[in-house]
């Protein structure tokens, strides 16, 4: 088995890597998939806060690549009764305390027991950032709908892109249906076309998501919410299922119809 | 476009462009033309005419040959000839300077004659039966196209081969050619795009561009969408009073064009090769 490695990551902090990483590895195992989320946010930890494991950490990420332990004695296996796992950040080391390698060869590891490794990327195009996207073969990028955290997105697709991480995918968090129609933030479309790359998730802003991230069950089980909803479609299309974009205004308009029907294979691409 | 073996003929408006194939022999040519202006006899009816005889610049008794068969078959003025700069270079024609005057027919009024482009020769409109005369108009414009080229030596086509850039090019991106750059797709705010030569977006242009950076006024951008007014041409920053007024007015989005005259830069609409920017100096490619 060869599992995927994908880093959620954004520049920009704040925007939702954490949120996208802990529902997306949940969504995907409750499509029946074997997963492992590892946070790479050395000094900042939080995926185990917001996936509601942070009382049962033992060991960390940067015990394990220094060889104080074994691979499985620091991971995690999720409350909910799926094959989901955590490997958490130290919390008292810094970000030069791992090598790209290190992180490479661990998830060459990982891949061979699990079908998805996905890693969750600290802000910044710094250290962390280099060692997060040394070891994914696919990248999913995190924007909010605000100029700075696009600006932000672009670099990091560009870094990206240099790297030979081609063709990453594009989350748009926290969109306001509302603020959009009263024309007070950019719309899906502005973003998509100035960045340029294929949106796999459009998840609107949800005071659910933070609730939940509160009581460290992440939002996605709560399939019936906004946020939820959209989460676990994007675990579906990272699974590889095609799934239209829902569209996100309040009333759907004719075009918004239209881009329905087109969904995600509407637009082509040129990344000669 | 009308097209008949070695003539191209292109009309936009009142204005007429003829092509005149680079390679084929001159009598040919003379054949063509003839035969060509009597199948469209009458076909127009004012406006002026430019001849492009590219890579070749013909002879003077052959320039002006060309011009009496098209004014005397179509009954238009030839203002403006072309030819492509290396062959300012070669041709063997003698040039016996003289002090005279051109003046650009599209400029009218004279008073404040425009500097001619580096390939363009303006046509006196006033001496139709003084052929002599305007050919050594015409070389004397030449000449002095010649010692401009010599002292800069800048403009010269084949600098370096053109870069392409083929995917958008991001923020945090930065690239400096020698030559020119195209980029087949945008241009996004945070990018920095530098080039001796001439910027061509076929996107959209937010981020930064350079053209002649390395000193040369005559560059140009040129982009399907320049919503930024944050370039640079040569030394020249920022776009002309006049064009930013009409820019702000006008959301007209379109191709575009910005070139430096009189000392600012000027934006206008992209209409192609034999458009006319500011008072009548085309650009050329
Ligand atoms: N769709 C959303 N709606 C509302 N709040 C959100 C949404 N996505 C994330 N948040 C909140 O934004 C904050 C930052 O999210 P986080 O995932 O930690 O960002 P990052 O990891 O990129 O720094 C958190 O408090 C989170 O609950
Ligand atoms: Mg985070």
């Amino acid at each position: 088995m060869t599992g995927r490695t994908i880093v959620i990551t954004s520049g920009k902090g704040g925007v939702g890597k954490t949120t996208a990483t802990a529902n997306i590895g949940t969504g995907l195992a409750m499509r029946g998939h074997k997963v492992i989320v590892i946070d790479t946010d050395i000094g900042l930890r939080n995926l185990d806060v917001i996936m509601g494991l942070e009382n049962r950490i033992v060991y960390d990420l940067v015990n394990v690549i220094e060889g104080k332990c074994k691979m499985n004695q620091a991971m995690i296996r999720d409350k909910h009764d799926y094959e989901l796992y955590l490997i958490p950040a130290a919390q008292t080391r810094d970000k030069n305390s791992i090598e790209p390698e290190q992180l490479r060869d661990l998830c060459a590891e990982l891949e061979k027991e699990f079908d998805y490794v996905l890693i969750d990327c600290p802000a910044g195009i710094e250290q962390g950032f280099k060692n997060a996207i040394a070891a994914a073969q696919e990248a999913i990028i995190v924007t909010t709908p605000e100029v700075s955290a696009i600006r932000d997105a672009d670099r990091v697709i560009g870094l990206l892109e240099s790297s030979g991480l081609h063709r990453p995918r594009l989350i748009i968090n926290r969109i306001s249906p509302e603020m959009v129609k009263r024309g007070d933030m950019m719309d899906q479309k502005d973003v998509e076309n100035l960045l340029a790359v294929e949106v796999i998730g459009l998840v609107p802003a949800d005071e659910n998501t933070v609730v939940a991230a509160n009581r460290g069950i992440p939002v996605v089980h709560d399939r019936k919410s906004a946020s939820g909803g959209a989460f676990l479609r994007i675990a579906a299309r990272v699974d590889g299922e095609d799934i239209p974009l829902m569209d996100l205004e309040p009333k759907s308009g004719i075009f918004s119809k239209f881009r329905g029907l087109v969904g995600m294979n509407g637009r082509a691409y040129s990344h000669a | 476009m009308l097209k008949t073996g070695v003539v191209q003929v292109a009309a936009k408006g009142t204005d007429v462009a003829f092509v005149i194939d680079e390679e084929a022999p001159f009598d040919v040519v003379a054949g063509e033309l003839r035969e060509y202006l009597a199948k469209q006899n009458g076909l127009w009816s004012k406006g002026n005419i430019t001849v492009n005889v590219g890579q070749r610049m013909l002879a003077r008794d052959e320039l002006t040959q060309v011009k009496s068969i098209i004014e005397t078959h179509s009954g238009l003025k030839v203002t403006r000839f072309w030819c492509s700069p290396e062959s300012l270079g070669t041709g063997d024609f003698q040039i016996e300077a003289k002090a005279a005057t051109v003046e650009s027919s599209a400029n009218t009024s004279g008073a404040q004659r425009q500097p001619p482009a580096h390939n363009e020769i303006a046509v006196p409109e006033s001496l139709p039966d003084l052929p002599a005369d305007s050919i050594s108009a015409v070389e004397s414009v030449i000449q002095d196209l010649r010692s401009r080229q010599n002292k800069n030596g800048a403009r010269s086509r084949n600098r370096t081969e053109a870069l392409f850039i083929k995917s958008t090019f991001r923020s945090g991106e930065s690239v400096h050619h020698p030559g020119d750059v195209v980029v087949l797709a945008d241009v996004n705010p945070g990018a920095e795009i530098a080039a001796d030569g001439d910027i061509v977006v076929l996107g959209s242009l937010k981020g930064w561009a350079h053209a002649g950076a390395s000193g040369d006024t005559k560059a140009v951008i040129i982009a399907l969408e320049l919503p930024s007014t944050r370039f640079q041409i040569a030394k020249y920053e920022g776009i002309s009073p006049t064009t930013a007024r009409r820019k702000s007015k006008s959301s007209a989005s379109g191709p575009k064009i910005a070139y430096v005259r009189s000392r600012s830069i000027h934006v206008a609409p992209f209409v192609g090769r034999f458009a006319r920017y500011s008072k009548g100096v085309p650009y050329d490619g």
